[in-house]
Parts: C-alpha cells; structure tokens; sequence
C-alpha cells in the first residue's frame, strides 16, 4: 500500500466544490422565515426611541425584535470569551443595543419576515431616534481620551500589559549603538468570500433546537447558545455545513445574530435563517491588526539585540470579545526567530468607535513581524551591514532547542519554541531568491533606468495551541472507516489529511475513509479551527483513536484467526497472518464479529459466522470491552507548538507612478512534517495572496466620525490573481514537532505573517526611504518620495546657507 | 406586556358612555369582531379574526367588564385563544369631560403567550395603540357625524351583537383592547 501521509494527493473535497455539489449555509433552509438587522448608522450615539409604527404595514412582516424582547441571560451583555488578568475593563455588547451604540453596524433591532427582501423593506421602515456622540476613531484618538467610547473605562484603556526579561533599560544603555523607531500598521479584515450565516429550528415536541451556523467552532457556539437561551446543552445542536472562509473572523461566538435567530426560531416555532450581505460584513463582523508601535533597541557591532523595549497601542475597536489574544500573539511573537538580550513588551489595548478586532489570519503576528524585522533591517543600515548576515546573528541555534523565553504566550503557557532549525531556513531562502547574486540584478536593472529592491523576513508562528481536540473513528461492517472530530472546517481540506492520516494508521483504502467535522451530533467534545490547529490538534486525536480501533481489530481477528496480533497486519482492509496466505479477514467482517448481536442481515455477518470469537466462558461482551469496532481518543499538548519560516521578495517600483510591482516571491516554510505537501502549499499560496492584499492594499478607511468609506468591494481593493505573485517558489523544512505523535506543526497562517515585513523592506531597499507604516499604495509611495526629495533639498539648502 | 394610550372624543362624556353602549356604533367601529355572546352577567363569549403582520388567526375567548362607575370608569378582563397563540388582559378605562369632550385614557396589561407572544413587544404594542386610535377615531366620527372610516361600516351580515347598555360597551372596549393587541381590522 502506498503511504497516504507525505503524499501530495489532490483535495478529496474539491470535486463536490467545483461542480456545485457543495452546501453553504444559505443553501440550507429555503422555508425558513429571514432575517434582517436594522443597525446603527452612527458611530457613538445614544438610542433615544425605537419606532416600529411604519413597519406594520408591509406584507410578510412576523417579528420585530428590540433589546426589550431579550430575557434572562439573553439580555446580559454578550460573553467576554477569554478574560484575562491584565484586562481590566473589559465591556460586550448586548446582542441587541439596550441604550447605545458603539460603532456603525452595531445591531438595534432584528426583523423577521416571510423573505429577505420584505424583512429588509420593513428594517428600513423602522425608526430609529439617536441622539450622537463625539466619535472616538484611531489609536490617536483613543490615546488622547478627549471623548470617551465607554463612559466607565478612563482613557479608552482596557488593559495594560507588560511582558519582560531582563534588564532591558541597562541593557539598551550600556549598548554600542541604539536606534528608535515608530511604525505603524493598518486596519484591514478578514473578508471571507461567504459571509457569516446562521439558521435554526426549534422541535417544539422534543424541545431540541438545531442550528447550523457559519462558524469556526460548532462546539463552542452550541454551549454558548445554550447557556444564553437557558437551554440543556443536550437539547442543543450545532452543525457546520460547508463554509466558504473564516480566516478568524468566525472564531468569535455567539455573534449576536447566532443567538437572536435561535430565540427567533424558538418563540415562533418556525424555522428562521440570517445572511449577512456583504455591506453588513463590513461593519457588523470584526477587523484587525491596526496598532501604532514605538521601538528602542540597543545592539552591537554585530547587529546582535542586546536590548529590545516595545511600547505599542492596539486599537480593539468597540468591545473586548476575544480579549487580549491578539495583542498579546504581537508581543510575544514579535520575537520571532531571535533572542534579543533583554526583552520587554508593554500594550495598551484601546476602544474606539469601531467594528471589533478579533484575530484574523496571522492574529497579531503580522504586526509583530512587521515590527521586529523592520528594526533588524534599521540595524544593519546603521551598522552597513548585510540584512541577513544581521538576522544570522540574532537566531536562537538549533541546538538551543527547545528555547524557553520566560514569557507567556497567548494560551496561558510558556512561550517555549520546541523545534526548528533558523539557519537551515535562512541558508535555503538566500539560495532561493539568489539574495548573493542580488546586487548585479539590481545594477542591471539600473542600466535600464529600473528601480528593484530585494527584502526578506522571517517569523515564528505558535500553532496547535490547546487545551485539546478529540477524534472517533468507527469501522462500520462494510468496512467503511467513519471519521469524526469536533473541530470545524473552512476550506482546509480536513477531509483529505485526516483521511491520509486514518488510512495509514489502519491500512484502508483512503476511499474507505470519511471524515466528518463540526457536527455536535457526532463530536461534542472540542474547541475550534484557529491559531493553526487543527491538523496538529485534530490530525492528533484522530490518529490516537485509530491507533485504539487498530489494536481492538487485531485483538478481534488475531482470536478468529486463532493468530497473534504480532503476526497481523493489515492491508487494504483486510487484516491478514503475515506469510501465511488465506488466513485473513476483513475489517468490516472484525467489525460483525465486534459486535455478538446474533441475526445475519447482510453479507458481512453471514460471513462473521464462520468465526468464532469470545471465551464461551465469558459474557459475550466481556467486563472491560464494548461492542463495536470504534475509538475515541483526545490529544492535549503541553504548549503550542512553534512553525516557522521565512520570506523574500524582490519588488520593482516604477520610477515615476510609484507602482510596486511583484518579480519575485521566495518562500521556505517549516511546519514539522507534512501531511499533504499539496495542501500546505495551498495554504502558502492563499498566504502569500492574502498578504499582498494587507502589505500592498487592504485597509478600512474610516473617517473622522466612524464611518466606514470603503465597505464594499468596490472600495475595498483586494489582491486579485493579476496582482499576486504568478509562481512563488516555495522549499520546505520539516524538523518535526517532539510534542504530538505525527510530528506535524500547523500550517493555516503562515504564508500571511511575514508580508509587510517583506515588502516594506523590499520596497525600502529600492527607494532608499524608509518604510514605516503598512499598507502601502503607489500614491503614499509617491509622497515619500516627495517628502524625501524636499527634505534632502532643504537640508542641502540649509548647509549651502551655512557655508 | 404594558399599552397605555389616551383618545380625545368630541362629544360630552354621557354621549360617550351612551355611543359605548350602543351597538350602532360599535356595529361601526370595532375592528375584528366576528361575534360576541352573553354568557352571564357582564360575562360573554366572543370571536375576533385578527392578524398581526403576516400572522393570521381567529381567537376565541371570554371578556368580562367589571367595576363599572358611570359615566367615569370601569375595568375589563379578556382572554382568547387561537391558532397563533394566547392572550391575557385586564384594562382600566377612564372618562373625563374636558370643554365639551371626553378624554378617555387606558390602561391595559396583557399576557401574550405562544407564537404571537414571540414577535417582539415593540410590535405588538405598535399594532395595539394603532388599532386603538382606529376604533376611536371610528367612535369619534359616529358621535360627531362623519362617515365612518372606510371598511367598518360593512359588518358581516350575521354579526351577534345582543343588544344591551354594559354588553354593548363591553363589547367595544374589549373588542378594542383584544383587537388592539391581536391585529388590525380584517382584511
């Protein structure tokens, strides 16, 4: 049998994908009632009066919904999922706004009717009676505190937070050089292609509610569904259907909508369904990444970090939902490959009247990428040295592994790299892009009157972070290997790497393997797909339980073939006496035989009555054994597991438009072993286009009052294929991970976290201006240039006075 | 769930209680009536269609009219089932002569209960005060002598009303009330 794990197959998933076989959310329920949010269209206000009158009147109209019609829990404030120590002033929305709104978008009453169009018609016919208040947009903003987002939170700070190591203020002046640097990074989101979406249905004979939802974790969202509409958590169902994208944004549960359509559902004893649009996802699901951060660093001739101290600002927007994870993922993954002498890191996480920030792909990574290779390559200007050789000095040695820093990362346990190999990384990136043989490109180039320039970074990426994931394999009589674990997929193909993984680990057919995620019905127990997990979480678990079910078969056909199960093996499903041909039996004729019910009903256990299993002098199903042929088993690191990997870019900017253009883009990657070589550079690819849009383009830009000016896809540029890079050459290195039995490190984010890192030192290297501030467009390009020009020419104005 | 809500009626507060008891007058004006019969005294039984956006139903049920004081107060009790849901109310109304007019002003506390009772307070009180100021202002047109608004003036041929001062206002008040918070007029 060819060994599924390592094999670069294509996606089992795809076909059903690509011929329209799939079945996204709004595919499921054509009967429901729908659903329609009249939200705010002002960015702080007070709601004065809620006038329903003009809506009576349109045809189709069920239920308007306001935040009086909440009950009990319902009416609380939305749950703060991750408290934490350091965040002090933690506020939630109510799922409906009780008497302010926050941001634009913020949602303040809920329609129901018999379809979208006639709820949208009456939600416009609501009116809604605000009386405004002063805004408060941008980190400045929220840094000065002349207005207040929440009257009870003084200075918009939510929390304040220091991580340190080291006596970083001595180590910085006693260092032979220092720098300071200011940097700046903007908002952007995570924008999957289908929006957020969630339909329920309420059995009012069982009393059981049944949701399906467009959400990164179907297990989470049911509890919280449960505890919010007092329901027993038995009596709740959560299913994924297939879902078009999360990168992170359908992390954050219950979405008020997730549990005002269940309530809905449940007072109207019909089934009711909401789908945002895309004008709704703008402002009404979660952005990310803006932070503003200032750097002191010391350092030697060398370029080595003696000292590091970073002060940043990160703007949470309106509320605190996910708490402080991605913050907290910037400061401790600022840090990257290196190990600076002394290390601190403070925060202020900041309110603002906007949407909230919760991870999105690269959850705070990006800006600490950004950060930190930013000040790596001011170093080596100042010391005139190469980047590399500058990046080379600071990387923590292979043989430092693991590298315990003394911090805590974002899951409450240390900040512990248990593997990699940075020179390795480094050695193969140089060679990959030619970065030796970059300085005859670049003069070439300039013969022609063109301006390129090479940059790279590098990162480390905590993945498969905790506390656990679960998985259930069940060998049905025909043989067919029924997979199950609770985490939710969102394009990752967990139906073909878990299937890799189960068909190794039993020997089947990888046809035989089917594999089912985000369903509480068949896996209640589990956590969520993010922070990179679930291949090192679930893949995990699920190879655990497969390791049960092969050791209950082999014990099972090792008595009916009256062999040892050290004699067994088991190929193509059928578990054979090794070097004794004919002596076999299938798995699914284990799986009868598993189970003493005693009537032969199909070909399978008329075939288990030629054997004959069990001690006659024992139960049929003895003390310590259940019937069947299944296992379950659950996976549970100590700590994350650390990937890394390093990008280089070589970027041409055009000379009079400023148009950076892409030549290049070089990636090596180190995700432990991989499970499908095809899969994980998918995801490099889909990274490294997902970067592009946040180096190159992706911002909201909200103006002075909280109003979002570009949401919609018109304003909203985003990288298109002509805009990322035609081929991205990729080189792996696998250094397994020592702390899960497959070896593997997570893969999801990676291909986005070194993106602006590596374009604003490309772009840098061209221009010779210093970049400071991501994204960038051809028209701020341009006015650096004209900045620079004019400071150049007023300084050589101001010597020529001198003299 | 509370509704509480005032009609000025251009007439001299015994012209009020007078037209509250006169089955003409509410043949006119109550929404959604279908029948009402005595049961006992101040005790009936009545039939009200009634829908609530797209939410159609017939209720029956029972009113009983209470602690009356003439000509300035007295007290209903309603409750009816149907399809769609359950309905509790008891409704405090008063009467008072200001300049040649009567201001009537109400109270009411109702339980809504089943699908109907899950469609959101803000609507079922933005149907009720509606409905409300329809039946007063059909009232109002009765005792000041404007034809009636359009589609009160067709009762259903067969319509119960037993005829009768108190039954008749019962049945006005009540079929205001309950009307109010289960829908609008038929139709």
């Amino acid at each position: 049998m060819t060994k599924m794990f390592g094999a670069p197959i294509p996606r089992r998933e795809d076909r059903r994908f690509l011929t329209g076989g799939a079945a996204f959310l709004d595919d499921l329920g054509h009967d429901a009632l729908a659903v329609a949010l009249v939200r705010s269209p002002h960015a702080h206000a007070r709601v004065v009066d809620i006038d329903v009158s003009g809506a009576l009147d349109v045809d189709g109209l069920i239920a308007i919904y306001t935040y009086d019609d909440l009950t009990g829990a319902l009416a609380e404030p939305l749950p703060l999922l991750i408290p934490h120590p350091a965040l002090t002033h933690g506020r939630t929305a109510h799922a409906l706004a009780r008497d302010e709104v926050n941001h634009v978008g913020e949602p303040v009453a809920m329609v129901v009717a018999k379809d979208r169009y006639l709820a949208e018609d009456a939600a416009e016919r609501i009116a809604v009676t605000y009386e405004p208040l002063p805004a408060v947009v941008g980190i400045e903003a929220a840094r000065h505190a002349d207005h207040l987002v929440h009257d009870d939170v003084p200075g918009n700070v939510a929390a304040n937070y220091t991580q340190a190591y080291g006596d970083v203020d001595a180590a910085i002046a006693s260092a032979p050089h220092r720098l300071s640097l200011d940097l700046a990074v903007e908002r952007s989101a995570s924008t999957p292609l289908e929006t957020r979406g969630v339909l329920a249905e309420w059995d009012t004979e069982s009393a059981r509610l049944r949701v399906w939802s467009s959400t990164q974790t179907a297990t989470g969202l049911r509890a919280a569904i449960a505890a919010k509409l007092g329901l027993d958590l038995t009596n709740v169902e959560v299913i994924t259907p297939d879902i078009g994208g999360g990168f992170g944004v359908k992390i954050v549960h219950p979405w008020p909508e997730e549990l005002l359509v269940p309530m809905a559902a449940r007072a109207l004893g019909r089934p009711v369904k909401f789908t945002e649009d895309r004008a709704e996802h703008f402002v009404a699901a979660a952005h990310e990444r803006a932070q503003l951060h200032h750097v002191e660093v010391g350092f030697d001739d060398e370029g080595r970090i003696l000292g590091l101290d970073v002060r940043f600002w990160h703007d949470h927007g309106a509320y605190t939902p996910y708490g402080l994870i991605v913050p907290i993922v910037t400061s401790t993954q600022l840090l990257g490959p290196y190990k600076p002498g002394a290390y601190r890191v403070e925060f202020d996480s900041l309110y603002t009247n906007t949407v909230i920030v919760t991870p999105y792909r690269g959850a705070g990574r990006p800006q600490g990428a950004f950060v930190m290779e930013r000040t790596v390559d001011a170093i080596a200007r100042d010391l005139g040295l190469d980047r590399a050789a500058v990046r080379e000095a600071n990387f923590i040695q292979p043989d430092e592994m693991p590298f315990d820093f003394g911090l805590t990362f974002q899951d409450g346990r240390p900040l512990r790299y248990d593997s990699g190999d940075y020179p390795a990384t480094l050695e193969k990136l140089k060679k990959l892009v030619g970065w030796d043989s970059f300085e005859a490109v670049r003069e070439a180039a300039r013969a022609e009157g063109r301006r390129v320039g090479i940059g790279l970074a590098c990162y480390v990426e905590g993945t498969g972070v905790g506390p656990y994931e679960g998985g259930h394999v069940l060998i049905e009589t025909s043989g067919k290997v029924k997979v199950a674990t609770g985490l939710t997929t969102q394009g990752q193909g967990h139906q073909t790497v878990f299937a890799q993984i189960v068909a190794d680990e039993l020997g089947v057919p990888i046809s035989d393997v089917e594999v089912v995620t985000g369903d509480t019905r068949r896996f209640p127990y589990a956590v969520g797909t993010f922070a990179s997990r679930a291949a090192v979480m679930s893949g995990s678990a699920i190879a655990l339980a497969a390791r049960n079910v092969r050791e209950k078969a082999l014990r099972v056909a090792a008595d009916a073939l009256e062999a040892d199960t050290e004699d067994l093996e088991i190929v193509e499903g059928v578990v054979r006496v090794k070097g004794n041909p004919g002596a076999e039996i299938a798995l699914g004729t284990v799986a009868v035989l598993s189970n003493p019910l005693r009537y032969a009903f199909d070909e399978a256990s008329q075939a288990a009555t030629q054997f004959v299993v069990g001690d006659p002098g024992k139960p049929p199903v003895a003390d310590d054994d259940e019937p069947g042929l299944e296992g379950r088993d659950y996976y549970s690191p100590p700590h994350a597991t650390f990937a890394n990997g390093m990008h280089a870019v070589i970027v041409e900017t055009d000379p009079d438009t400023a148009e950076i253009r892409i030549l290049k883009y070089a990636v090596v990657h180190d995700c432990g072993k991989l499970i499908n070589p095809r899969i994980v550079e998918g995801q490099i690819h889909g990274g490294v286009a997902q970067g592009v849009g946040g180096a190159l383009y992706e911002r909201m830009a909200y103006d002075e009052d909280g109003q979002l000016q570009n949401a919609s896809f018109m304003d909203f540029l985003m990288p298109y294929v002509t805009e990322v890079p035609r081929g991205i050459d990729i080189d792996h290195l696998e250094t397994p991970s020592p702390l899960n039995p497959l070896g593997v490190k997570g893969a999801g984010e990676a291909g986005v976290i070194p993106s602006a890192a590596v374009f604003a030192s490309a772009i840098e290297d061209a221009e010779g201006i210093p970049i400071t501030s991501m994204p960038i467009s051809p028209s701020e390009l341009f006015e650096l240039r004209e900045t620079a020009t004019s400071a150049r020419t007023d300084s050589r104005r101001h010597s020529e006075d001198q003299r | 769930m509370k509704i509480s809500g005032d009609a000025v009626l251009h007439a001299p507060i015994e012209r009020v209680w007078q037209a509250l008891r006169d089955p003409a007058v509410l043949v006119q004006t109550i929404p959604g009536c279908e029948r009402m019969d005595a049961t006992g005294p101040g005790a009936y039984r009545m039939t009200v269609t009634a829908a609530v956006g797209s939410t159609k139903g017939t209720y029956s049920g029972t009113v009983r009219v209470h602690d009356g004081k003439p000509p300035s107060s007295f007290a209903i009790s309603a409750s009816a089932a149907g399809a769609p849901g359950t309905i509790g109310t008891d409704v405090q109304v008063r009467l008072s002569e200001v300049d040649g007019s009567t201001l009537l002003g109400y109270d009411a506390d109702a339980t809504v209960g089943g699908m109907i009772g899950g469609i959101g307070q803000r609507m079922l009180a933005g149907v009720a005060r509606r409905t409300a100021d329809e039946f007063f202002a059909a009232v109002d047109d009765a005792l000041t002598g404007e034809p009636a608004a359009v589609g009160f003036a067709e009762a259903p041929a067969g319509r119960s009303l037993t005829p009768g001062g108190l039954v008749a206002a019962a049945c006005a008040v009540a079929g205001f009330v309950v009307g109010a918070v289960w829908g609008r007029r038929r139709g």
